[in-house]
């Protein structure tokens, strides 16, 4: 792979939480790596080690072994930390500040020229859609309005790489559009992507690659496509009417309801199924391949981790 | 320096939007204000009872403020975490504590900037004088609170913010018997509780080095030399436990 955004080696952490207690080991050897441009997803669900991981990357945690490099430094590098905007999980916000002013404060701590500064957090604020908040506490912020904020702190260096720890989490639709949107911008004006998560329908929409991690290890990485083969793993029938309670088909699932019922069985009973339905009279109204998700994939890998 | 600079005005601002900062200075000026009534009560020289008591209320009000705005400032950065948004930039560890330290270290100042204003007009009001000394005893105050601010700073990343009050509480108390524990020391007879008093001796600082209200109430001559030593004295604190509490907090995991 070329132009390395991020490198990830052999990472691996165990938290001592106190004397008495037992250490937890978080991340497990966690190694992958991030293109320059690509919008790269981080899935995984909760406790996987996903914010660990993050955490690592911009030295908020230090690992106990393996390597970490930020377009081509070492993460530990001032020169490395200024290519990188992040965005921690639920925005930790002053709440004595203005949105303005804590962009100021921002630009401050990249060292970003006074001159232009001003300019740069107007334009920002536009970007994330809240130049007319802007000059409100952010204690009387909502919550899309404190993620809109410190969006736009992670972007006013223009950094090369963003990272976003869970960026909607906790967000309406609408909110939730407004970030993948601005997510879709930045990757389409060359700026690498970063993101965990745990919502999978974030992933299948914005990403080109996917990591997935359970466990504090990587189990699978590649683009959705990749991941999700095209086979098919059962067929769902809609039916019209009550299901047979003598139904000899073996069946994997299924919902009955007033209107149109479903049953759901695997590839080798689909014919058995559709027989024994046009025995009965049963009028069957669809019948649909279901194929692997991110979701059974993710399942799979939690379920075979044993967490 | 400038991201210094950044942490340090953040801090500072952080402070002078609190409430509870107003409370403190509230008490204080109130204090202050109130010597006038200690100085009608009493026997003696108005003027100095007023000076005596103003200059109390100013170092007590000035160490409850480095005290609890220190602990609120830079344990709630860190429990907030509002510290990964600074450490995720191009910021060093040493640079967001030296940042807190001279943020709180302004608040301090500002509050004994106004306290000592108040005073000396006290006693302008009262006594028709203006005393510049008041102004030396604010600054020998201010490098008192110096030391202070250090060790709640330290006592800040090291333990949970309750107990880190209780600590550098209990700097301040032991700091101003540094002199009656050095004395204690022989009059007692077990070596060991000798050595171990001598420790705490030689490991908190003698705050009383910053006390000139005596010198100053009764307008009694300072030694040059005093006031270099304590300059010295205070500086070499404030360094020391500021690399202390930068080697604490540069090898933190922050959760």
């Amino acid at each position: 792979m070329a132009d390395i955004q991020l490198s990830v080696n052999d990472l691996q952490k165990t938290f001592h939480p106190g004397l008495f207690e037992a250490s937890i080991e978080v991340l497990k050897g966690l190694s992958f790596e991030v293109a320059r441009g690509e919008i790269f997803g981080f899935l995984g669900p909760n406790g996987a080690g996903k914010t660990t991981t993050i955490k690592a990357i911009t030295e908020i945690i230090y690992p106990d072994a393996g390597e970490i490099t930020v377009c081509g430094l070492p993460h530990t590098s001032l020169e490395a930390k200024k290519r990188i905007g992040f965005m921690s999980e639920s925005p930790y916000i002053y709440r004595h500040l203005t949105g303005r002013e804590y962009l100021w404060f921002g630009g401050e701590l990249l060292g970003l020229d006074r001159a232009g500064l001003a300019d740069r957090i107007s334009r920002v604020l536009d970007q994330v859609g809240m130049s007319g908040r802007a000059n409100r506490t952010m204690g009387t912020y909502s919550k899309g309005m404190l993620q809109r904020v410190a969006l736009g702190q992670a972007l006013l260096g223009e950094p090369e790489l963003l990272i976003l720890d869970e960026p909607m989490s906790g967000l309406d639709p609408v909110g939730r559009r407004d970030v993948r949107d601005i997510i879709l911008n930045q990757a389409a004006a060359g700026v690498t992507v970063f993101f965990s998560t745990h919502i999978i329908p974030d992933v299948e929409m914005i990403c080109d690659r996917v990591a997935i991690i359970v466990d504090g290890r990587v189990r699978a990485i590649g683009t959705v496509s990749e991941l999700i083969s095209d086979e098919t793993t059962g067929y769902e029938a809609t039916f019209v009417g009550a299901l047979p309670a003598d139904l000899r088909t073996p069946l994997e699932a299924y919902h009955v309801a007033s209107g149109a019922s479903w049953v759901r069985v695997t590839t080798e009973n689909r014919d058995n199924l559709i027989h024994e339905f046009g025995d009965r009279g049963i009028q069957v109204v669809s019948l649909d391949p279901v194929r692997t998700t991110l979701e059974d994939l993710l399942m799979r890998h939690y379920e075979e981790s044993g967490s | 320096m400038r991201a210094v600079r950044a942490i340090a005005t953040n801090t500072f601002r952080e402070a002078v939007r609190d409430r509870i900062l107003y409370l403190f200075i509230g008490f204080a000026v109130v204090m202050v204000v109130s010597s006038k009534l200690f100085g009608m009560l009493t026997v003696g020289d108005e003027t100095k009872i007023i000076k005596d008591i103003g200059l109390a209320a100013m170092q007590f009000f000035s160490m409850l403020i480095a005290v609890m705005m220190s602990m609120i400032l830079i344990s709630r950065e860190v429990d907030s975490r509002t510290v990964f948004n600074i450490l995720a930039k191009p910021v060093r560890r040493w640079q967001f504590i030296l940042g807190k330290y001279l943020g709180l270290v302004s608040i301090v100042a500002a509050n004994l900037v106004l306290i000592t204003v108040v005073l000396m007009l006290t006693v302008l009001v009262v006594a028709g004088e203006l005393d510049l000394m008041l102004l030396f005893a604010g600054t020998m105050t201010m490098l008192e609170m110096m030391v202070l601010a250090a060790f709640a700073t330290l006592f800040a990343v090291l333990t949970r913010p309750i107990l880190g009050s209780l600590m550098t509480l209990a700097v301040f108390v032991v700091g101003h018997m540094s002199a009656d524990l050095w004395l204690l020391t022989r009059q007692l007879p077990g070596a060991v509780t000798k050595a171990v008093i001598s420790v705490v001796y030689y490991l908190l600082p003698n705050l009383e080095r910053f006390n000139f209200r005596t010198e100053v109430v009764h307008d009694l001559s300072i030694p040059g030399a005093a006031v270099g030593w304590a300059v010295l004295y205070a500086a070499a604190f404030v360094v020391v436990v500021l690399f202390l509490a930068n080697l604490r907090f540069r090898g933190k995991d922050l959760k």
